[in-house]
């Protein structure tokens, strides 16, 4: 049980209907578009604040939210937007959030890519010390035991994470206590500018899972339907019982760690390798074109749909106004009821 | 309300039993605890405990003895040794609409889940408007011999995150019925139970179970007219000793128990300083940075008016807490330190 599984979905390339690979693939195209749109913008100076770039992970982070109900739940980082908007936020939102705006998921009391929908979509808002969230899965995993209502929480971390000493708890917890609950690493290869071999002395982190007594996957970040394969394998065993997983997918990050970095610690044979051949958005758009799944006008039209999408996003956050700076205090106790109220344009959270 | 000191002790190691009420209805600081959680576990089906050793063991003071039988393993679980996840489950959990109750062995530990407790617990709903109903609770405080680890008054550090309601009770009925409110109250809360008085102080305290006392509130445990002593925790016994012998020599102290650190009542404490125009703060927490150098401050902000004195005030030195007793009674404020302080004071 405990030893480095390559999953075997790699051979089943059609593992959904049609129209969900379609769905999936116009996710990650989407994302990619987001992704470039918003460096435009951060290079221009017409973004405040910071972005986190998840370009080239998007079969990772694709492919392990795609087995998920909307009632599991999910615990990102900050490089994990793309994984958001496959879970479900708006994309309206989400630049609001990015923009600092009242109709933001977080009304401005945080910006960019640390983001969360819980009332909604069921996902965690993100926080900058790593992992903190993989013990707050912890918790919700036990209510779903608890509960026994089949529900999963999915976990994802970096490379570099896996090195804090949350990381290890967590996951011996949810072992210990056999809960329901999936453990995601995207290992980009660089956590800042620290390559793997800095942060662990073994070679692989699925390897990792045996020391814990939990199943451990290796899948190439490359492919999305072999990360989809292995999350859904592990989700399923969460869900009737069979306890956590430990996922690690391999991609490369192609930004730097955030805007400002220029990332030149990555080597550029490696990075032009893997833009050439590992493009999980290219790649899986080319498997749905050979199996017939998607054809040019199909594509065409998606991508006006993106584009469209985008700049409908774009201005309702420029559009969406500031909060109010006398509103600065509250929202700390419940008792206020600052979080119980809408802000006053449509999408307002309620309490979660 | 009377305080009976009913027995000295070490630090409460080893396997003590759980006591029960006395015949005549008094209840020890530790079973006011204890009752307060049974009535909630009882109350509502969503309250539930972690910890290390509180299943099996009954907790290293006790306080949880019992429980496991009475609410079964999946509402009473022994944790591992893991302070952050301790803190992140309960987070999780609370997140799906239960009310986690977390216990820390020592008060010192928490600052093994300092992150979680910190960046997560205490601003999550500020950023998003997600309740966390969890109460963190541990023994906290020093004067029973327990030393550099297991003697930490860890208040101050996480009054500092804004988002954690803090109680420091000093009296059993104080104890159980704010346990109470911490439990219902849908706002993180850290609950410290001092150690020393666990088995040492004992009085009536209410049965019934709908009884609570509001938190953020302070409480005048003795009017007086010259000085007031603002004080919360352990503290407030000596201050309390203290003035019953200034009384003897025609001083008469007023003290007011915080009984909530975060919120501060100020208003209750501004009150009492508009009566005597004299202010002693005796605090456990460090001199540097403790509590009652926010309570002090607040009073020079606010009373000026009224004072006829500087602010004073009373607290151990910034460094860790010693062992030997001498070093640590030279450590901590004793009565008589305290009554040189009023004396100061009055002289002014």
């Amino acid at each position: 049980m405990a030893t480095t599984v390559r999953s075997d979905a790699a051979a089943n390339d059609r593992p959904l209907p049609d129209d969900q690979l379609r769905q999936m693939l116009a996710t990650m195209k989407l994302a990619r578009y987001v992704d470039e749109r918003l460096e435009a913008l951060y290079r221009q100076g017409r973004l405040p604040g910071a972005i986190y770039s998840g370009r080239g992970q998007e079969g990772t982070h694709v492919g392990v939210v795609s087995p998920l109900r909307a009632s599991d739940s999910l615990f990102p980082t900050h490089r994990d937007l793309t994984a958001q908007l496959a879970k479900g936020l708006d994309l309206n939102r989400v630049l609001a959030q990015f923009w600092g705006r009242i109709d933001g998921y977080l009304r401005g009391r945080d910006g960019n890519s640390h983001i969360g929908d819980w009332a909604g979509s069921r996902t965690y808002a993100v926080m900058s010390h790593l992992p903190i969230a993989y013990p707050v899965a912890v918790g919700a995993a036990w209510a779903y035991q608890r509960a026994g209502d089949g529900r999963v929480a999915l976990a994802i971390c970096g490379d570099g994470a896996t090195s804090n000493g949350r990381w290890h708890e967590a996951i011996n917890w949810s072992a210990v206590q056999r809960l329901p609950v999936v453990w995601v690493v995207n290992n980009n290869q660089f956590a800042y500018s620290t390559p793997n071999e800095k942060e662990f002395a073994i070679p692989t982190i699925a390897e990792r899972g045996a020391a814990y007594g939990i199943p451990g996957v290796r899948v190439d970040g490359a492919d999305v339907l072999e990360v989809f394969g292995a999350a859904r394998d592990a989700v399923e065993r969460a869900r009737s019982g069979g306890g956590p997983t430990l996922i690690e997918s391999v991609s490369l990050r192609w930004r730097g760690h955030a805007g400002h970095d220029p990332a030149k610690y990555v080597p550029t044979e490696l990075l032009e390798h893997y833009v050439a051949s590992k493009d999980p958005v290219k790649n899986f758009e080319r498997h749905l074109v050979e199996l017939g799944i998607v054809d040019d006008d199909m594509l065409a039209s998606m991508q006006a749909d993106i584009e469209r999408r985008f700049e409908e996003a774009h201005a309702f956050a420029l559009d969406s106004p500031f909060p109010e700076p006398g509103d600065v205090d509250k929202g700390v106790w419940v008792e206020d009821g600052y979080w119980r109220s809408e802000p006053g344009r449509s999408g307002g959270t309620g309490a979660g | 309300m009377a305080s009976t000191q009913v027995e000295t002790g070490a630090a409460g190691h080893g396997a003590e039993p759980r006591g029960k009420r006395s015949d005549d209805g008094q209840a020890t600081y530790l079973i006011a605890i204890a009752e307060a959680l049974w009535e909630e576990m009882e109350r509502d089906e969503r309250v539930f405990m972690l910890g290390e050793d509180i299943g099996v063991y009954g907790g290293a003071f006790k306080v949880t003895e019992g429980f496991m039988d009475r609410f079964g393993p999946d509402r009473v679980i022994d944790t591992p040794i893991a302070e952050e996840t301790i803190v992140g489950m309960a987070v999780g959990a609370a997140m799906e609409g239960y009310r986690p109750v977390a216990e820390f062995q020592y008060a010192d530990f928490m600052s093994s889940g300092f992150d979680e407790i910190t960046t997560v617990l205490s601003r999550y709903h500020y950023r998003s408007g997600v309740r966390l109903p969890v109460v963190l609770r541990g023994p906290s405080g020093g004067g029973v011999r327990a030393s550099n680890f297991h003697s930490v008054n860890p208040e101050p550090w996480f009054a500092y995150t804004g988002g954690l309601k803090i109680i420091c009770p000093a009296f059993p009925s104080d104890a159980k019925g704010l346990l109470k409110s911490a439990v219902r109250d849908d706002n993180p809360c850290m609950f410290l139970e001092h150690k020393a008085l666990y088995r040492r102080i004992k009085e009536q305290v209410p049965e019934d179970p709908s009884v609570l006392v509001p938190i953020g509130a302070a409480d005048v445990k003795r009017p007086g007219d010259d000085v007031t002593i603002v004080t919360y925790g352990a503290m407030v016994h000596k201050a309390l000793e203290a003035a019953e012998s200034l009384a003897a020599r025609g001083v008469s102290v007023e003290v007011v128990d915080l009984r909530t650190v975060y919120p501060l009542d100020e208003d209750a404490v501004i009150r009492s300083i508009e009566k005597t125009s004299r202010a002693l703060v005796l605090y456990e927490s460090f001199h540097f940075l403790g509590i009652g150098a926010e309570v002090a401050s607040v009073i020079a902000e606010r009373a000026f008016e009224h004072l006829d004195a500087p602010v004073m005030r009373l607290a151990p030195p910034n460094h860790p807490v010693p062992f030997s007793p001498p070093l640590e009674d030279a450590f901590l404020p004793q009565v008589a330190d305290i009554e040189a302080a009023v004396d100061r004071l009055s002289a002014w």
